[in-house]
């Protein structure tokens, strides 16, 4: 077998193996956010030997410097033989853990120690507790199927090529590998664990649990499984103690998930009499309205703009990224993640960069810059294209807010609070996001941040089975808004473009 | 200023009804027909497709412009059918079976109008067998197939594989475009053409009805 050094480690790989492929089994960090296609550019590795040589899609994207460099895409490259390549190591990224919610323990779904996780798209976070509501261990590593591709489209599609076991498997690894980690900060053993809630959207549960995605690949979108249920730990190849059970939440629809189920049950958005939103923005936005004991549920593609990978010069929240922006004395100001000089900008700091271009007057309302691309800091700038990239999520996620509230023959005046869930919302400045139109305007001194609170929803449904019914009769009971064929949303979306 | 010039700097700016006035007082101006849609109506709106391609102006701009054409050519539609002109090609398109997605698809078909090409417009979630009986039953010389998912875009290689069996692939180029979609990916399913954006698909579906003319 011929062997790939990558940054001075040998490893066997088979003839013929995609480098990205080779790639995954070391450890290292690059991602593939376009899930092989050739598109993105974002795998980019210097690499030479015996490869085979740049097809069509790396002439259009690697410049002739790089390709004379030896720069690479790794999904387009084959091995050949032996060969070399240099990569990023992977560094400990910040993962939100932390949520808004008070939780405790009432009827607990185990009698020693359980576990509630998140499974996102683009991250894993877990909690471990013991039967008195104590909370003993939390942490949280990068969903290990990103190599798979960044949005749920291509891991679906990669499932159905094929790779519907290792998709699972990965996932599967990746939770096992998370839940030993906390454990052993709590001084146990996973096999003590014997209960566990796994919250995620709908594609995520589908391939944790091997299930044949076809009917969320297409229209009409209706998804065949919606979870809430039990199964087997072992049946997922998790390392709790013999018989443990998992607790899948339900989800609303093909894409409205369990985590927004459990996002929901954390808020106690629909025990309120008042009128609420709830919105989680990642890849994919997913929206709740609360109004008169009816709950009207939306997604849209926001596309990976807001985590980074969709920009020129994007990366997720880790060392190097700029996180947040200000203007100080007419000139911006750029705050880095790890202190160092910026490498790349995630999407917090993108949405602070827009708001204070927009401020200085180097952006206009329609979303043209001044210069392309635009300096931010150091040799992180800003292109054109980025920025309407930006205008293309940013409006969508705001039109789905629109088009829920105007279905309830509401104005935003009537929203009594708009809740944003998830990793990115949690480091959001909420000023930025009004500004430039990423969530309505007038609801920004309405607006709270509540961290991960699908994390918040699967404890819950963990430490009190009794809530396990309630949420799955919401769940049940939610009307899922299609916003493809709504008037009203593609008026707002095309006019929220601008800002 | 002209008024044809004056036609095409109002649809530029999107004024609909500023522009349906003016299309109204060339035609009274006994203006001919096709200099006001060639010299007015298309050289705004190629204006338009060449600053969206440069990433100048965007979806909106592009909206509002194309609603201005199509106001002021409503106008001129009935005097060309009269005088016998017609369009420098014709097009159909549509989003993929499968697939809901429609904004691409409606950027390429007003970039497409705006170059003066009859443009049928299939929808969405379209069978690979509509694109293929509607080209041959309305003599169109260019199909055009749009996917946003990377699981709808592999329908594309059944429109190609529908208009090979019905023996008019060589008559009928096919064009691809969408998010997922790329170069290689067009060689790979036998399509004609890819185009990265809305006015290069217009551009290129433009020199292939003057290849053919």
């Amino acid at each position: 077998m011929p062997v790939l050094t990558v940054n001075g480690t040998e490893y066997s790989v088979p003839a013929g193996i995609r480098l990205s492929d080779a790639l995954a089994r070391a450890n290292v960090s690059t991602s593939w956010p376009c899930g092989g296609l050739g598109r993105c550019g974002k795998c980019r590795v210097k690499a030479r030997g015996a490869l085979s040589e740049p097809d069509v899609q790396e002439r259009q994207l690697l410049s002739p410097e790089e390709l004379a460099a030896g720069v690479r895409l790794a999904c387009r490259t084959y091995v050949l033989g032996d060969c070399e390549a240099q990569a990023a190591v992977s560094s400990g990224e910040e993962i939100a853990t932390r949520g808004a919610g008070r939780v405790a323990a009432v009827r607990p779904a185990f009698s020693r120690y359980g576990a509630a996780v998140d499974l996102g798209t683009t991250t894993l976070a877990a909690r471990i507790y013991d039967a008195s509501g104590r909370l003993l261990a939390s942490g949280g590593r990068m969903n290990p199927q990103s190599r798979f591709g960044a949005d749920v489209i291509s891991r679906i599609q990669a499932s159905m090529d094929g790779a519907r076991e290792e998709l699972a498997a990965c996932v599967r690894e990746g939770i096992t590998a998370l839940l030993a980690e906390l454990c052993e900060k709590a001084g146990l053993s996973p096999a003590e664990l014997d209960g566990a809630v796994i919250a995620g959207n709908t594609a995520m549960l589908y391939l944790l649990t091997a299930s044949a995605p076809d009917a969320l690949s297409r229209a009409p979108f209706e998804a065949d499984r919606l979870f809430g249920e039990e199964t087997d730990a072992a049946a997922l190849a998790l390392p709790l103690c013999e018989g443990a059970k998992v607790y899948l939440p339900r989800c609303i629809s093909a894409f409205v998930g369990a985590d927004i189920t459990a996002a929901l049950t954390s808020s106690g958005l629909c025990r309120s009499d008042k009128t609420h939103l709830l919105a989680d923005v990642g890849t994919n936005g997913e929206m709740a309205l609360w109004h008169g004991g009816k709950l009207r549920c939306c997604s849209t593609a926001a596309g990976p703009a807001f985590e980074g990978a969709g920009l020129s010069m994007g990366m997720q929240g880790a060392d190097g990224a700029i996180d947040h922006m200000t203007v100080e004395d007419g000139e911006l100001c750029a705050h880095v993640i790890g202190g160092k000089d910026a490498k790349g900008v995630c999407g917090s700091g993108v949405v602070d960069a827009l708001a204070c271009l927009l401020d200085l007057e180097a952006l206009d309302e329609t979303g043209l810059l001044d210069g392309d691309p635009t300096p931010l800091s150091g040799d992180v700038s800003l292109t054109q294209k980025d920025v309407r990239m930006i205008q293309l999520a940013k409006s969508a996620v705001c039109a789905g807010m629109y088009t829920l509230v105007e279905r309830a023959s509401l104005t935003m005046d009537d929203v009594s609070e708009l809740l944003v869930a998830g990793g990115f919302g949690s480091y959001l400045d909420l000023g930025s996001a009004g500004k430039i139109g990423l969530i309505p305007l007038s609801i920004v001194p309405r607006t709270r941040v509540i961290g991960n609170a699908s994390l918040d929803g699967a404890s819950m449904l963990l430490l009190d089975k009794a809530l396990r019914a309630e949420s799955e009769a919401m769940a049940n009971a939610a009307e899922t808004v299609d916003l493809s064929t709504d008037p009203v949303f593609m008026e707002q979306y095309t006019e929220g473009m601008f800002f | 200023m002209s008024i044809l010039n004056e036609i095409s700097e109002n649809l530029q700016k999107g004024k609909a009804k500023v522009v349906k006035q003016l299309v109204q007082q060339a035609i009274d101006e006994k203006i001919p027909v096709e200099q006001i849609l060639d010299e007015g109506l298309l050289s705004g709106m190629s204006i338009i497709g060449e600053k969206f391609k440069n990433n100048e102006v965007f979806v909106p701009e592009v909206l509002v412009a194309a609603r201005a054409m199509n106001m002021g050519a409503s106008l001129l539609k009935p005097l060309m059918a009269e005088a016998g002109v017609t369009a420098a090609g014709k097009v159909c398109i549509g989003t993929v079976r499968g697939d809901l997605h429609d904004i691409g698809k409606n950027l390429v078909k007003m970039m497409m109008e705006g170059k003066g090409l009859e443009v049928i417009d299939l929808g969405t979630d379209v069978a690979p067998e509509t694109y293929v009986q509607t080209a041959i039953d309305q003599g169109c010389q260019i199909i055009c197939c749009s996917a946003l998912l990377t699981t709808t875009m592999c329908e594309m290689e059944n429109v190609v594989k529908k208009a090979n069996e019905a023996g008019i692939h060589d008559k009928v180029k096919i064009m691809i475009g969408g998010a997922p979609v790329t170069q290689s990916f067009c060689e790979q399913i036998g399509a004609d053409c890819y185009t990265p954006d809305a006015a290069s698909a217009a551009d290129a579906a433009v020199a292939f009805c003057k290849a053919t003319a």
